[in-house]
């Protein structure tokens, strides 16, 4: 009797041991696909997906063919003084460019901004003077479409360009320079079409300018040239990690 | 009479068999066709995992040739001083561009979505907008900051910050909240941030979102792990 209520607790105990072990599993296996999150993704967000990955890999691959051929060179060169000089310069070209140092021209647009007259104004509508943050707005659109370079009236913009605007809206300040005027002058290189929809799509900032009482028009163009950043880009707290 | 009433009833069960034959078979056929579309997503998503795989090591192969282009060059250019002064030229450029890792004084914003209590009227404020952070950032720059970054993505000139849904996207990753901007530079002037009637306060507090402002002795921001690549912009002399 008693011998057989033992076999008959160590068998529970082994089944309950079973079922927790499997609750676990369970657990375990829900976890991980709740992880890689990709397993709940539908088909139109893979492909969108399969299409960054590419793009990220093909950039990274013409970027690690530069550098092989950029190393390349200093290794060919390392005897010659002036062909090292002219590889040091060639790279430095390049950073450059990236730094908005340089002056750059390309396919792009150029958009302007005008305050309405009079008999453009809707009953509606009234006039809205443009602000920093719609400078920021359009800037950030603009990049989101892939632009490579951008000035707003001629003031490049750089990383660590500030759009802000100055006493009580009458003057917006890029760059530390002040810019006193209610026109604004736009410049973008990149996909010409991107760039444009990126602000005169449906729905776009063009339209909710117009509703402010601003005209933004639009002119594509295949030689669009912006001006290099002319000042100094600050770095006295950053310091470099190893 | 009788005979004509069984033809009957066994005409109506020969057309009910058929419809759920038919059915039947209909359901199948729906259940291959989900059984297809699944196989050719779990493709899909193979290639996907494959393709990010490839980009993985594609990345850590350019690191590679990074480190030892720096060492090669460093090398190269230690013959005389005009060399050595183009690389170092070199070296700060990518330093500016956010190509290093870079640490010093600074400060972090976390920014949160409100809890409903907070604001009944309009609870479309009380979310963390691409457009709120887009400010916050452009503030900082306009205090000093010379490193910034939102989670830990670094923003470079090419960085936009958008919307997917109720995500924002930096650098085309996605990032969720809470949302942490650090920033490196001048922490006293960084902190007119949290000064009352400041962007925080006005864009964040009042709205019933949240936002913990924190300066830090020292900051490490990650390096940018995209690319700079131009296919329009051609540098003209």
């Amino acid at each position: 009797m008693k011998k057989g209520k033992y076999v008959m607790i160590i068998t529970l105990s082994i089944v309950c041991f079973l079922l927790t072990l499997i609750i676990f599993m369970q657990f375990k296996v829900a976890k991980e696909t709740k992880e890689t999150n990709i397993d709940t993704m539908q088909e139109a967000e893979l492909r969108q997906q399969l299409a960054n990955w590419k793009t990220k890999y093909e950039e990274t691959r013409e970027k690690t063919e530069e550098i092989s051929n950029t190393l390349e060179t200093y290794k060919k060169e390392s005897t010659s003084d002036i062909k090292t000089k002219q590889a040091l310069e060639a790279e430095y070209k390049t950073l450059e460019q990236a730094l908005g140092k340089t002056d750059v021209e390309g396919e792009g647009i150029i958009i302007s901004l005008r305050e309405k007259n009079e008999n453009e104004l809707s009953e509606d509508e009234f006039i809205t003077p443009i602000v920093a943050e719609d400078l920021i707005y359009i800037v950030n659109y603009l990049k989101d479409a892939g632009a490579e370079a951008i000035s707003i009236n001629d003031e490049r913009i750089i990383n660590n360009t500030d759009i802000v605007d100055i006493g009580d809206f009458v003057n917006i300040k890029i760059n530390s320079n002040y810019i006193r005027t209610n026109n604004y002058e736009i410049k973008a290189i990149g996909n010409s079409s991107y760039l444009e929809s990126s602000i005169f799509g449906k729905g776009g900032y063009a339209e909710q300018l117009n509703i402010s009482g601003i005209k933004a028009t639009v002119q594509k163009s295949n030689k669009v040239r912006i001006n290099k950043y002319n000042g100094e880009i600050e770095k006295k707290y950053i310091e470099e990690v190893n | 009479m009788n005979k004509k009433r069984e033809i009957f009833i066994l005409a109506v069960m020969c057309f009910v068999l058929t419809i759920a034959i038919v059915i039947q078979i209909k359901t199948v056929n729906n259940n291959g066709s989900t059984i297809g579309s699944s196989q050719s997503e779990s493709n899909l998503k193979a290639q996907v995992l494959r393709m990010k795989e490839k980009y993985e090591n594609e990345y850590r192969s350019l690191e590679n040739l990074t480190t030892e282009l720096e060492n090669v060059r460093k090398n190269v250019a230690s013959r005389n001083d005009e060399l050595k002064e183009l690389e170092d030229k070199i070296k700060e450029a990518n330093l500016l561009l956010g190509n290093t890792d870079v640490k010093g004084q600074g400060v972090t914003i976390t920014l949160n979505d409100g809890k409903s209590e907070t604001n009944l009227f309009n609870p479309e404020n009380l979310l963390v907008h691409a457009e709120n952070v887009l400010l916050v950032i452009n503030e900082l720059r306009n205090a000093g900051a010379e490193a910034i970054c939102i989670n830990d993505e670094r923003i470079v000139n090419k960085s936009a910050i958008s919307c997917d849904g109720n995500v924002i996207v930096v650098n085309g990753e996605k990032i969720g909240t809470p949302i942490v901007v650090s920033a490196i530079g001048p922490t006293s002037r960084l902190s007119t941030l949290e000064r009352s009637g400041g962007t925080l306060e006005m864009k964040f507090r009042i709205l019933g979102k949240t936002a913990e402002f924190k300066k830090i002795n020292s900051l490490t921001i990650p390096k940018y792990t995209g690319i700079y690549s131009y296919k329009y912009a051609k540098t003209v002399e």
